[in-house]
């Protein structure tokens, strides 16, 4: 029988000698603690995505589920999927941290938008010897664009994601609006959109947030003016009408009330949120919100249309989209450019099909090879409502999402902020901001920016 | 005989207070190694970092002081040092003066006082982020409960965090408002830490409540203001309600009229992957922030402001 079975609570119980023996203890368990680091070895590769492994809607998920099943059945070296949240992903400090001590993923996701970034810091590995003619063949003409350098692939589209208006049927009633009152023009969109414009609700939005998402809906109004961020990459230069008018355009939206200075939920690309909820009664989106508003909205009645021309413009959008990549610095940069080759560039029914289940079934885009397409096709996936109107009228003459340097980025970011919602003078702005894009081009050195 | 028990007693005290000293050091010793691992040592190796071109993808480049000498030319770094200064100038007095005035108010003892404590209290045990969210909601554009108020007085239409006139406001006010619970208790402790003759010698004398204040409770408070303006003003250069805030509310815009220094720090560090210059720009916030503290310990001899304060 213990002297002692339950101590009392108390101050007898604590005492100095015992605090001091928990203290040293505990010192000394600190640093063991910080010697402990798990050793992997190169039998299995990391994927980080940013699709939640959550059960309302599990698609998305289940097929990144499904295709590391199927690759870890038929291989030695064997892929973990790890989930990072979007917020955190997209402008967070978890991918960069783990570049920064060298323990990135061996396989992730990137958008044109980030791949100068890893590119010209070495991260992305070729994949090039890994996919046959076959595969890069069919890939869409100019696709793959964005992704190569010096004619070597580096990274795998998974999707093509274009721009376009989305509206809201109910909204477009209320204020005795119809199909023939879809605006083609600027002008016409600003008077369609005052129409709209209520006590309650906007009648336009376009994103507010400042980063690369808001560039990236930007530019399609750049490039309809025959502008571009940078001279000679499609376009005059940001020094150009083409972009004053862009700027101008989105000033005008503001200042007019008929557009928002501020995005509700994850901002202009949540149709949920701002279109569905009634924030707004025309929006400024992707194909993706196709699946949102089937998912979280599936009453809401809502039609789209191709984003309207500037008078003497040409119609074009912006085509955004994920891609897998490998990365160059990771355990096994081999094995895991075999893995981006084999998920997304096989040319085997099987392959096809898991691309087409990406595009059309896990979530709604524009498949980026021809084979895919023709399988959705004969599925009948495009073939009526929001995604038949992305295929035959949005799509066709899109352009693909550029790749500029953070550098660029942010001087064409700082330029839409100040027109749009400081009211800044638009010319004003374009002049200082092609000034900052040619200084900082006379000392770039890394891959073509397009 | 007395003598030597005289030098056994003195051999006693001396080895108790050296059993006690060395206890001294060894219960203060993890705080010390935990000062010195998690901020000495990172901060040490920022001030390295600050003299390379640093990629993020494991590339070093020695480039000496360039990095310290491009703040020079850095616009945007003028302008977020303006867009802090604006921040601390706005969140520091309103937090104090409300902290203050909440400390004086709950001081004395009335029904339900610990709720009212607890009320004003609460928003400070909540997640930054969370809160972040919540004011999101109530600022939303013609929708929100705080437009949906102030729409009869004609500011119904108005973007708190969408016009760069009033973003920065907003983020004042909120940081306020989630911050003044925390300084009223440092202040109520102070109050409560007055002697009560003081305040009974004075109403003897004949003082009006605002004479109390001015010659008894203010001079008595001036340590503890000393502290939480120092802890409030170095929280709005550099705490977690100058980037949690900012992260979650506005991203430094609309405009850059809220990108505060640590945001803009942030930013060239994790987006434009400019390690070193983030670096060299920390290294400056953290030497001045250092330098003004330093000053204000020395003018007031370490919160010891008046000749007889020991």
């Amino acid at each position: 029988m213990s002297k002692h079975p339950h101590p009392p609570m108390g101050a007898s119980s604590l005492t100095r000698r015992s605090l001091l023996q928990a203290g040293g203890a505990l010192l000394g368990a600190m640093p063991l603690g910080a010697c402990r680091k798990s050793h992997k070895g190169t039998t299995e590769l990391s994927f980080w995505n940013f699709y939640a492994p959550t059960d309302q809607f599990p698609v998305p998920s289940k097929w990144f589920n499904e295709l590391v099943h199927a690759w870890n059945a038929n291989n030695d070296i064997k892929v973990t999927l790890r989930y990072v949240p979007p917020a955190d992903y997209f402008a967070g400090t978890v991918l960069q941290t783990a570049f920064s001590a060298n323990e990135g993923p061996d396989i992730f996701l990137i958008s044109p938008g980030d791949f100068l970034r890893y590119y010209n810091g070495g991260a992305l590995a070729d994949l090039t010897p890994y996919l046959s003619p076959e595969a890069v063949a069919d890939y869409i003409d100019g696709v793959l664009d964005t992704r190569k350098v010096d004619g070597k692939i580096y990274g795998l589209p998974m999707e093509v994601e274009p721009l376009a208006m989305y509206y809201s049927l109910q909204a477009f009633e209320k204020a005795g609006l119809s199909e023939a009152d879809i605006p083609k023009t600027w002008e016409q969109l600003l008077a369609v959109a005052r129409k709209l414009t209520k006590r309650d609700q906007f009648g336009l939005l376009f994103e507010t947030t400042p980063g690369y998402y808001q560039n990236f809906t930007w530019y399609p109004f750049m490039w309809m003016g025959g502008a571009s961020a940078v001279p000679g990459q499609g376009g005059a230069g940001f020094n150009a009408p083409g972009a004053i008018k862009a700027l101008e355009f989105w000033r005008r939206a503001v200042q007019d009330g008929v557009c928002p200075r501020k995005c509700q939920g994850d901002g202009g690309s949540d149709a949920v949120a701002n279109l569905a909820s009634g924030y707004c009664a025309m929006q400024q989106t992707g194909i993706w919100s196709v699946s949102q508003l089937a998912q979280k909205a599936p009453n809401f009645p809502y039609g789209v249309f191709r984003l309207p021309v500037p008078d003497g413009g040409t119609y074009t959008t912006d085509m955004g989209g994920w891609a897998f990549v490998a990365n160059a610095k990771g355990r096994n940069p081999e094995a895991a450019a075999k893995f981006v080759a084999w998920a997304l560039g096989s040319t085997t029914p099987e392959g096809v099909e898991r691309c087409r289940q990406w595009n059309t079934v896990a979530k709604t885009n524009l498949p980026p090879r021809k084979s895919v397409s023709q399988a959705a096709e004969r599925e009948g996936s495009f073939a009526k409502g929001a995604l038949a109107t992305f295929v035959k009228d949005i799509a066709p003459g899109g352009r693909g999402e550029p790749r500029y340097t953070p550098e660029v980025y942010r001087a064409v970011s700082d330029a839409i902020q100040a027109c749009q919602l400081s009211g800044d003078d638009p010319a004003k702005n374009a002049a200082e901001t092609a000034a900052k894009v040619e200084s900082f081009l006379k000392a770039y050195k890394g891959a073509r920016m397009l | 005989m007395s003598t030597l028990a005289q030098h056994t007693a003195d051999a006693r005290r001396s080895a108790r207070r050296r059993r006690e000293a060395f206890a001294a050091y060894l219960l203060i010793a993890p705080d010390v190694l935990g000062l010195l691992l998690f901020i000495g040592l990172p901060m040490c190796l920022a001030l390295g970092i600050a003299f390379f071109e640093v990629d993020g993808f494991g590339a070093y480049q020695f480039v000496g002081f360039d990095n310290f000498a491009k703040m020079a030319g850095d616009a945007m770094l003028s302008r977020s040092a303006g867009v802090t200064l604006g921040y601390v100038s706005g969140f520091v007095p309103l937090a104090f003066a409300v902290s203050l005035g909440l400390a004086l108010l709950v001081r004395e003892p009335f029904p339900g006082v610990r709720f009212v404590r607890m009320a004003f209290f609460l928003p400070n045990v909540i997640s930054l982020v969370v809160a972040g969210v919540l004011w999101q909601f109530l600022l939303v554009d013609k929708r929100g409960a705080v437009p949906a108020l102030l729409r009869p007085i004609g500011l119904g239409d108005v973007s708190w965090l969408g016009d760069p006139r009033f973003a920065l406001a907003s983020l004042v006010l909120i940081s306020a408002w989630f911050l003044v619970g925390y300084q009223m208790l440092i202040f109520l402790a102070a109050l409560n830490d007055i002697p009560r003759e003081y305040y009974d010698a004075s109403k003897v004398d004949g003082a009006t409540p605002w004479q109390q204040f001015r010659y008894v409770t203010w001079p008595m408070l001036r340590p503890t203001s000393l502290f939480v303006a120092i802890h409030s003003s170095v929280g709005a250069v550099t705490g977690l309600q100058a980037f949690d805030l900012v992260y979650v509310l506005t991203r430094g815009g609309p405009a850059n009229s809220t990108s505060t220094l640590i945001f803009y720090i942030y930013q060239q560090a994790f987006t434009y992957n400019h390690y070193g210059y983030a670096a060299a720009m920390t290294t400056m916030v953290v030497a001045f922030l250092a330098a003004v503290t330093g000053l204000m310990f020395a003018l007031t001899r370490g919160g010891r402001f008046d000749a007889g304060d020991r």
